[in-house]
């Protein structure tokens, strides 16, 4: 069952919404950040082309119009399985497109007067849920021709009454739907007052013994199951004739005339035997014969029922009914109406020759509305310019069908051509791609995680991985020598104890870069190294309780933190190779780094991808879940940028591959060489 | 068909009649025309003031706020949106400096152009663009989430961005390309969600920012050089052109900022208080009020 569904424009005010059950705004924010923004998953999934997101235990599918700036999502629980949901929300956007798409396209618009929305909504729902999916029922099979509509859906206008009593479906809870609340937001109305909720098990024994069966005679506590057992065997309806009885499944055929209340003991057993005393705590509002009657009209088809309470809903569904058919059948046959259209452009050598000419000079000046075949060769020709710049041809086909996305169907400005667009729209891609969440400013974490009050006090662990002979040695140490120059205090961890001369490397660059320190005045850096052979995750381990220094007392004093940050350099490792890769999860637990950055050289091609992805995947927590926030990883550093020039796709490669940002850029072999990434350089050198 | 004859013939000839009817059709008809182009023209540009922050400060719901009166539910944004609104009656606008206090001549409020950006990392290209392309910008309200700042990372956000846009205005001021220099843009610092338990007061708002403001500016100072400098040209790094405020001060203070034509200013609301005061819009307003 929907829980609910609302209407958002791009720029995040909600035009209308109506919430069956209460959802924090926190589902919808994180669809936008997630989805929209950050583009952490892939577009285009889904059956029928209404995409899914999941997050708790929700489901959200949703669409787009993209002409009038909207978005169209629907909630509900991620146990059912909605078939629905990808023509309500058609239907939706067209009906909402056409009712309010004027008032929406005019500028500095803010308020859209969206109460006439709710029947139509009403309606619509009602025509489209097929009702089978509104219990899902695991046993035994749904009542009958009855199909109840949620008391929610009329909400509107029998808030007054209590909804109709839906105790005979509650045979078997399965799916405890929890509509306590029904909350029918529109933006310009008031909120309806609530009714009466329903829970999902009936608060009184009387109203549970409204659908089960009499009790069978016998002495003393026969088994559960022997009772179970004869209660689904022998089936009897109720005086109160709900309509549950008459879609039972009898496997048996006895009926019992006896229609008396089962009562229950503290045991969970069946009191057999008439009854003491009339355990019926339902409150006398419910008198007996009218609670029948409401029954008996649950029973009836509701909808007619629902039409003549609402004259105007019936009215409405009428009207609908036309324009909801037109809307679902053109959706779903979108390439024969693409087909006819190029047929019926005529042929002809004049034809095509003026053709050829208007659009020519169309392309000068502007004005032109953008179809698929203006776009196709332009794109083709700004992807291959993107594979030229050593871009992963998966990040290249990404990023131009983003392009092609944005500018469907739209309107070139004032004498630009379509090239300058398509530039444009590309270098505004590039940007969002390149452009972190939040930029990376390491000096202020080493700090504040380095000055925490007392015992909260420990060093910053930083860990390099990557594939061999990207860099990781040399960068480093360019990272040591930048932390050097802010006087922190470095431990350099010699993590790679497999290479032979990993250690001396380390041991060189250590002494290096002490003797420049020691000549400045300024920080202090040690080599902590166990050998070769060891384990690197314990090497790790032990460097970083090294560092924090935690078991030492100094005399009069608690153990003093003696470095600031833990730089811990790894072995490089193939990254198909699973069991290289698989100690890097059992080091990513032990050392349990800040910072995890991986080095990739700006020269690797298409391997980028993968090397990426597989590095990143490694570093799970003991819980299972990827470490920060579900990508693994914590930056990029490309290295060797400076000898490739502009070709600096693989920037672009690694970030599409897994979201993380480039943090550091490497661009030359002495200590100095690193840099920042600054986005607009980059792009421009992409674009070049 | 004499007539007509007659009367090409008398347009043709060079009499006097017809060489003023000439005259004057060739002079007005210009003139119509222009006016008939140009009577649906757009008015004269509207004072803009652009709203920007963190993520989650209530930039989106401030807007709806200010120009239908109530907030209507928002959620995240992905795209800026300009909404125009009027002042409100009671307050007092920067024309009406000369008027009297007692005057009661009925005066038309100025219109305003409230610009909304997204506050997502990714998406502040919009507000940075905003900033930098030369529209009537007349000020800007920095909104930020009172409640997430006695975090840590919320503080280090929202300061980050603040020291960008600052830096950025003090930037604008002192590499301005003529002598007279561009108008100087006023922010207001919208401390917003005050009703929510754990805000801090806007004076604390504003001296944490200060704080965590010094802290951003020595490690800036300090950081990595930019990817594009170095490589292409040099004399860019000038360490006093990027160091906000008064170069070379112990913390940082907003009064350091009225040096580069950036007045500072910190008033504290909420978007979503019902009752007494209403959530102290009409501060908001004044501050608009005064800056147009």
């Amino acid at each position: 069952m929907l829980d609910g569904f609302e209407i958002l424009t791009t720029s995040g005010i909600v035009l209308w919404r109506r919430h069956y059950t209460p959802i924090s705004s926190n589902l919808i924010d994180s669809l936008v950040r997630d989805v929209f923004i950050e583009e952490k998953q892939k577009p285009g999934g889904g059956e029928n082309g209404a995409p899914s997101y999941k997050k708790d235990r929700y489901t959200l599918r949703w669409t787009s119009a993209k002409d009038v700036g909207l978005v169209f999502v629907a909630v509900y629980q991620s146990l059912l399985h909605l078939s629905w949901i990808e023509s309500l929300l058609t239907a939706v956007k067209g009906l909402f497109t056409k009712a309010y798409g004027q008032e929406l396209k005019t500028p500095h618009t803010l308020k859209v007067n969206t109460a006439q929305w709710d029947p139509t909504f009403d309606a619509l729902v009602n025509r489209l849920d097929t009702g089978s999916t509104r219990r899902q029922s695991d046993t035994i099979d749904s009542e009958g021709p009855t199909e109840l509509t949620p008391p929610s859906s009329s909400a509107g206008d029998d808030a007054d009454e209590p909804p109709p009593v839906p105790a005979p479906l509650f045979r078997k809870p399965a799916i405890p739907t929890k509509r306590d609340d029904v909350v029918g937001d529109s933006t310009s109305t008031d909120a309806t007052p609530i009714p009466t909720p329903d829970t999902s098990r009936p608060a009184t024994p009387g109203h549970a013994a409204s659908h089960l069966l009499t009790a069978k005679g016998g002495p003393g506590k026969a088994s559960r199951r022997s009772r179970k057992a004869q209660t689904f065997n022998a089936s009897a309806p109720v005086s109160s004739g709900d309509e549950s009885s008459a879609g039972r499944n009898l496997k048996g055929g006895a009926k019992t005339a006896a229609k008396g209340k089962r009562r229950w003991d503290v045991d969970g057993m069946a009191i057999e035997g008439d009854d003491d005393g009339v355990l019926d705590y339902s409150a006398s509002a419910t008198p007996g014969p009218e609670n029948a009657e409401r029954e008996l009209d649950v029973a009836d088809v509701n909808t007619s029922q629902m039409g003549s309470r609402t004259g105007k809903g019936q009215f409405v569904l009428k009207d609908l009914d036309d324009e909801v058919d037109a809307i679902l059948a053109s959706s779903s046959k979108p390439q024969q109406q693409s087909n006819a259209t190029d047929d019926s452009t005529g042929s002809g050598l004049l034809a095509s020759a003026s053709s050829r000419l208007t659009s020519l000079f169309r392309n000068v000046v502007g004005g032109k509305t953008l179809t698929k075949a203006d776009l196709q060769l332009p794109l083709q020709q700004m992807q291959t310019h993107l594979l030229s710049k050593n871009v992963a041809p998966e990040a290249a086909t990404r990023l131009c069908q983003a392009v092609e996305t944005d500018l469907l169907d739209q309107k070139t400005a004032n004498y630009t051509s379509i090239e300058s667009t398509i530039r444009d729209s590309m270098t505004k891609a590039l940007t969002r791609m390149l452009t972190p969440t939040s930029s990376l400013d390491l000096l202020r974490e080493v700090t504040s995680v380095t000055s925490g009050q007392g015992a909260l006090a420990r060093p910053y662990v930083i860990s390099i991985v990557g594939v061999n002979g990207v860099g990781k040695s040399t960068n480093l140490s360019k990272i040591a020598f930048f932390l050097l120059q802010n006087h922190f205090r470095v431990l350099v961890v010699a993590g790679d104890t497999f290479r032979s001369g990993a250690v001396e490397q380390l041991r060189v660059h250590v002494r290096n870069l002490s003797a420049l320190s020691q000549r400045e005045g300024v920080g202090k850096v040690e080599l902590f190294e166990k050998g070769y052979g060891k384990d690197a995750a314990t090497v790790a381990r032990d460097a970083v309780a090294f560092a924090t220094n935690k078991g030492t007392q100094a005399p009069g004093g608690s153990g003093q933190m003696l470095y600031d940050v833990v730089l811990i350099d790894t072995a490089g490792r193939r990254h198909n190779d699973s069991r290289l890769m698989s100690s890097l999860t059992k080091f990513g637990q032990l050392a349990n780094p800040d910072k995890v950055f991986m080095v990739g050289e700006a020269l690797v091609g298409t391997d980028s991808v993968a090397q990426a992805r597989n590095f990143a995947k490694e570093f799970v927590d003991t819980k299972g879940k990827l470490r920060n926030n579900g990508v693994g990883m914590d930056g990029f550093i490309i290295s060797k940028c400076d000898t490739v020039g502009d070709m600096v796709g693989t920037l672009v490669s690694m970030v599409h591959a897994t979201g993380i940002p480039v943090v550091f850029l490497g661009v030359g072999q002495h200590y100095g060489d690193l840099r920042g990434l600054n986005v607009g350089w980059a792009v421009d050198k992409l674009m070049k | 068909m004499t007539r007509l004859e007659d009367w090409l013939t008398w347009t043709l000839s060079p009499s006097l009649s017809a060489i003023l009817v000439t005259l004057i059709f060739s002079l007005t008809l210009p003139i119509l025309i222009h006016t008939y182009l140009y009577k649906r023209a757009v008015a004269k540009e509207l004072p803009t003031f652009l709203l920007l922050g963190p993520s989650g400060a209530g930039k989106t719901s401030l807007l709806t706020l200010l120009s239908n009166g109530t907030p209507s539910p928002t959620h995240t944004s992905q795209a800026p949106q300009t909404a125009t609104c009027q002042l409100p009656s009671t307050t007092r606008s920067s024309e009406d400096k000369y008027r009297s206090e007692n005057d009661t001549s009925s005066r038309t409020q100025p219109s305003i152009l409230l610009l909304d950006t997204p506050g997502h990392g990714k998406l502040r290209h919009h507000a940075i663009a905003s900033l930098t392309s030369p529209t009537a910008l007349k000020g800007l309200l920095f909104v930020v989430d009172s409640a997430v700042l006695s975090s840590a990372a919320g503080l280090t956000e929202t300061a980050e961005y603040l020291y960008d846009v600052l830096l950025l205005l003090q930037k604008r001021h002192t590499q301005g390309k003529t002598s007279k220099g561009p108008l100087a843009i006023p922010v207001l610092l919208v401390a917003n969600k005050q009703d929510v338990f754990t805000s801090l007061p806007a004076g604390l708002v504003k001296s944490k920012l200060e704080e965590e403001l010094g802290k951003v500016r020595q490690t800036r100072s300090k950081g990595l050089l930019d990817s594009g400098i170095g490589m292409d040209d040099d004399g860019e790094a000038d360490e006093e052109s990027n160091w906000l405020g008064e170069y070379g001060a112990k913390g940082f203070k907003f009064a350091q900022m009225r040096e580069h034509g950036v007045e500072v200013e910190v008033v504290g609301m909420s978007t979503s208080a019902e009752g007494e005061d209403e959530g102290r819009v009409h501060e908001c307003w004044g501050w608009i009020g005064a800056n147009v």
